[in-house]
């Protein structure tokens, strides 16, 4: 018998497409439902804090193409609050006020998308500025509220959750060592290469609606509410997404309006937005000032620490706004075994773009902070940081452990995965190497940044996925998901485990997903959960097919059930002993059209309900050069390790990390979403918005790790946003030591070569 | 807007001299970002055509997308729409290495492909990254109207913030620059290590036969600027014929350069890195083009820089 497939480098199923022909994302989409479709463009604010007193159509309505131009009255769209805090209700087009720049005011409708977006040009909104609120801390002492009726600017926090406030000084009172720092975890774009686009068309009274999205399912409620229907009106569809990176799960007033303006123009309608409109749209990610102050004994022995997170949550209150709670908070204690803790946070709208969930969300920042501090106190007692971490790791543990702000991880081996990164790097080596560097005055420094990590995945509720298989009478089978895939290789992964189970060959599974009549139920792709969620809901799922086609195949074989065995490399099914007396999947497919206990055919249902969520963890080494003239960092190695938990497919697995690294590596060094102080975005195109290249990136060293979770039969935990987590603090923490010789201690994200040469100045007086 | 599409020199000499203040277009990776962000309006409804402006092609015109060499005179006529991959290509490259090394740094290999030489002089943005190249090289630009032609020294060319010296109706056709006996170089400073603008930018050519070293700064000024002191110095201080150059005059060179330079704080970088780093470049390529340590103390001694 041949060995599991599962565990092996098994070439994506989705890319002979994407390499060839190319995928078939939401602007390429040609459908008949889309015939006669028009373009809808926004004219978006460009004043980030004002009051709309007047909104000028006359020019627009006259312009060639158009069909017709729409506000917030002329739509009569209602005040929607935020999940978060009802206090802070918007329009899906501004109203009475205008926040950010880039907030849609006014929708334009003409027949090909340059007439729209030149009709939009000639929108002319009269604004009345108001001052704009840009930085956080300042937003929050403000009484210039972006929402009166909220009554601050701060519209959540952790003492109103009932968690206490951060107390005194006198917490640190039994700590020898004491160790304060203000970290910039900065805000940063999230850049997927498809920027968004959808279309809307109206058939027979149902609103089809498709969706640039990583979760369909979720967007149905929003997408109903806005048109005033029935759940059963509404069909949203996802074709083949180009990156979302979190920015993509929750849905958008830009894509929520459509089905309005399909309605109010009687045509299908698309839209589609530039890169410019979508650095300023489309939510933004991180964006934390971090208080952070840690304290212990100079053995190493960190005995407390202290969080006040300043989130900013940028103009509404969406997705942004409670990371920083229920994220960040929850994974304080990081990897550490720390018997005092206190964190609180709290969330500040300002006049800069909404933020939500980017890769990580919320656990980078925790992680961030985490190292940065640890990397403090090492330098502050004299120790290397390496060593100060492994005093303070906690234990390798196998049964669940809670930290002190009560967070409850399932499996953990840190200090082998430290070991596992350091052995790999060669530290001690590298240690021998920078001294030599400091010692021969080369202006060309090197350093050296070890991160340890654990995060959160497949944390948010609902914690289970739905799958569905339906074998047809050829043989071949469908996978029908609630995750979303959007650069994952699902199609791949969710083959394989079927595959596995059933022996139907993997280039004969198709897999579905992202269609609510197809898939009415599911929890989309966010989270890292999609492996240990979804992917345990197909690997039931084909289990209980495979006995369900048992009990078919005794019928048809005229055997009892308890004698058929399914060989998974022929994918028959065969009375035990008697391999020449079979049935295949396909004869059962056919059979079961006739049966009446298969009303549905061979179909089968079900759903995996995970007890938790899972903690994959690991260790990162970055090694960069640093240019002391110039202030130019090189990032000449990264080895990552990191373990989660028992691997389906390493090659996916790899392609995870490497895209993690890359993304992190760029916050460390490259990228972040400016604003000047009258809040006009400064880095809304890619020339001004550093977002990494290959040409900054070394080639990435993965150490594998396997330590499975209990939580779920494949012992997968989530990888997607490892790589970022892990990678962010070694990079950053790199580019200090390289300076620690000078006297640096810290250099803010993203560090830049500017900002490098200022720290060594700084440093040098 | 209307749009002219020009197939001789003579059509779009007639055309400018119809439409004198015309937007020429040849690659368009300046011109058309400026329309499409909204920083220039074209008009697009009925009533604006009357007023704007007209835009010239002139990418079809095979005059301004030739070059020539002409070893007699040692010098090289580049046609205003040569682009920036023949730029990087042989044999241009080997004659004009520094204007090779500036154009590998524009944009993406598309950018590359459709910008041209002739286009970065049009918009004189103090960034552009073939002018400070032009500036050290003291290249002379020429221009030509349906009534006369007229040829600059690019100094005087470049005026300003996006201003030159091209008047209503004049096309610039090309520039000439001289191949040089000495080593060139370019350096530059941006946010990352490709598809950048310039933050600041440094050319410098030693010129062996006049024994003159030339240095032009971009992204430092309203325009490209030269640094007079810094480059009498160093003509002063190296050893031509030995090609070396000791490290404290080195540092002298750099701190003239960077006296040199008036920049600006803006969003990609504050006046004071950018005085900086205009400083650390100038004494690296001066050390490139002058890779021995000498003068006193010690003689013939390479750096480690």
């Amino acid at each position: 018998m041949a060995g599991s497939i599962l565990g092996n480098r098994v070439l994506r199923k989705e890319d002979p497409k994407f390499l060839t022909s190319g995928g078939v994302y939401l602007d390429d989409l040609e459908d008949e439902r889309l015939t006669g479709a028009v373009y809808v463009a926004y004219v978006r604010s460009q004043v980030a804090h004002g009051v709309i007193s007047s909104i000028d159509l006359s020019e627009a309505v006259e312009m060639p193409g158009v069909i017709g131009v729409f506000t917030a009255a002329s739509l009569n769209l209602a005040e929607v609050p935020s999940a978060f805090n009802p206090a802070v209700t918007r329009t899906y087009l501004a109203t009475d006020k205008v926040r950010y720049v880039g907030e849609p005011v006014a929708a334009v409708v003409a027949e090909t998308y340059e007439q729209a977006v030149d009709a939009a040009a000639m929108v002319y909104a009269d604004i009345d500025a108001l001052p704009a609120l840009v930085d956080i801390e300042e937003a929050m002492a403000s009484d210039n509220l972006l929402y009166e009726a909220a009554g601050s600017n701060v519209v959540f926090d952790t003492t109103a959750l009932g968690l206490p406030e951060n107390t005194g000084g006198e917490f640190f009172a039994d700590c020898e060592v004491v160790v304060e720092g203000r970290f910039i975890n900065q805000r940063v774009a999230p850049c997927p290469l498809e920027s968004r686009a959808a279309a809307a068309a109206w058939v027979d009274g149902r609103l089809i609606q498709w969706l640039s999205t990583q979760h369909a399912q979720g967007a149905l409620a929003t997408i109903i509410a806005a048109n005033g229907l029935e759940a059963s009106q509404v069909r949203i569809i996802t074709p083949d997404v180009g990156g979302g990176f979190g920015a993509k799960i929750g849905t958008y007033p830009e894509e929520i309006l459509l089905g309005r303006l399909a309605k109010e123009v009687g045509r299908p309608v698309r839209f589609r937005e530039t890169r410019s409109e979508s650095m300023m749209a489309l939510g933004h990610g991180r964006a934390q000032v971090q208080y952070v102050t840690i304290g212990g004994r100079r053995d190493g022995k960190v005995t407390h620490y202290r969080m006040q997170v300043y989130q900013d949550a940028g103009a509404f209150v969406d997705m942004g706004s409670i990371l920083a709670p229920f994220m960040t908070r929850p994974m304080a204690s990081a990897v550490y075994d720390i018997p005092n803790i206190e964190v609180r946070t709290t969330s500040v709208v300002t006049n800069t773009t909404p933020t939500v969930a980017y890769r990580g969300a919320g656990r980078p920042e925790a992680t961030a902070a985490a190292e940065r501090a640890m990397d403090m106190f090492a330098a502050e007692i004299g120790m290397d940081a390496a060593e100060v971490r492994r005093v303070n790791l906690i234990p390798k543990f196998l049964e669940p452990h809670t930290t002190a702000v009560g967070q409850t991880y399932d499996v953990g081996n840190y200090e082998v995965a430290m070991d596992k990164a350091m052995q790999a790097a060669g530290y001690a080596e590298l240690r021998v190497e920078q001294a030599a560097r400091r010692a021969s005055g080369n202006p060309v420094q090197i350093g050296i940044g070890v991160s340890v990590y654990v995060e959160i995945t497949g944390g948010v509720q609902p914690m289970g996925e739905a799958a569905k298989i339906e074998v047809h009478e050829d043989g071949s089978a469908s996978i029908y998901t609630g995750t979303s895939p959007h650069g994952q290789g699902h199609d791949t992964s969710w083959s394989m485990i079927a595959s596995e189970q059933t022996g139907i060959p993997m280039d004969r599974i198709t897999l579905v997903w992202g269609d609510t009549d197809l898939v009415p139920v599911g929890g989309g792709t966010m989270g890292s959960r999609s492996l240990q969620q979804g992917g345990a809901a197909v690997n039931k799922a084909a289990i209980e097919l495979v006995e369900q086609a048992r009990s078919l195949a005794a019928t048809l074989l005229e055997a009892d059930e308890a004698d058929i065995v399914l060989d998974t490399d022929s994918g028959n099914f065969h009375v035990a002993g008697t391999p020449a007396v079979s049935t295949t999947w396909a004869d059962l497919a056919v059979a079961a059209t006739t049966n009446a206990d298969f009303p549905d055919g061979l179909t089968h249902e079900t759903r995996f309900e995970a007890s938790g969520a899972t903690f994959p963890f690991g260790a990162h080494v970055a090694v960069v050069e640093v240019d002391t003239e110039t202030g130019k960092v090189r990032h000449i190695r990264h080895v990552a390790c990191d373990d989660a938990g028992r691997v389906l497919n390493p090659l996916l697995l790899e392609g995870q990390i490497h895209g993690g690294v890359a993304q992190g590596t760029a916050q460390a060094l490259l990228e972040e979403v400016r604003y000047d102080s009258d809040g006009n975005p400064v880095t809304s195109n890619l020339a001004d918005y550093a977002m990494i290249s290959a040409a900054e990136l070394p080639s990435f060293e993965v150490v594998h790790m396997e330590t499975p979770t209990p939580i779920n039969p494949l012992g997968a935990k989530g990888i997607g946003e490892s790589g970022t987590i892990g990678s962010t603090p070694a990079v950053q923490s790199a580019v200090v030591d390289a300076l620690a010789h000078l006297g640096v201690r810290h250099v803010d994200m993203p560090t830049t070569p500017e900002k490098v040469w200022k720290a060594i100045a700084a440093a040098s007086n | 807007m209307s749009v002219i599409i020009a197939f001789s020199m003579d059509e779009a000499l007639r055309a400018l001299a119809a439409h004198p203040d015309a937007l020429i277009l040849s690659g368009g990776t300046d011109l058309l970002v400026e329309i499409n962000e909204g920083h220039r309006r074209l008009g697009s409804s009925s009533a604006d055509i009357a007023t704007s402006p007209t835009v010239l092609a002139v990418d079809r015109l095979s005059e301004l997308r030739s070059w020539t060499i002409d070893l007699e005179r040692s010098q090289v006529h580049i046609g205003a729409g040569v682009t920036w991959s023949e730029l990087v290509s042989e044999p241009l490259a080997g004659l004009i290495p520094a204007l090779a090394e500036a154009s590998r740094t524009v944009g993406s290999p598309q950018i590359r492909n459709a910008g041209t030489l002739g286009g970065n002089l049009g918009t004189c943005s103090p960034a552009g990254d073939g002018l400070p190249v032009l500036a050290a090289l003291e290249a002379v630009v020429h221009l030509r109207s349906a009534t006369h032609q007229r040829d600059l020294p690019v100094a005087e060319f470049m005026v300003g913030v996006k201003r030159t010296a091209r008047l209503p109706g004049e096309l610039i056709t090309g520039v000439t620059l001289p191949i040089i006996n000495g080593w060139q170089g370019y350096s530059k400073v941006g946010v990352r290590n490709a598809m950048v603008i310039a933050t600041a930018s440094t050319a410098l050519v030693a010129d062996r036969t006049k024994r003159q070293i030339r240095v032009a700064l971009g992204s430092v000024g309203p325009t490209v600027l030269r640094c007079s002191e810094a480059e009498t110095m160093l003509s002063a201080a190296v050893d031509w014929e030995n090609g070396g150059v000791g490290s404290d005059q080195l540092r002298e060179f750099g701190g003239l350069v960077a006296a040199a330079s008036r920049p600006i704080d803006d969003h990609r970088s504050s006046a004071a890195y950018r005085r900086h780093s205009v400083g650390v470049m100038a004494q690296r390529l001066a050390r490139r083009a002058f890779p021995l340590e000498s003068g006193p103390p010690g003689q013939g001694k390479s750096s480690g820089i």
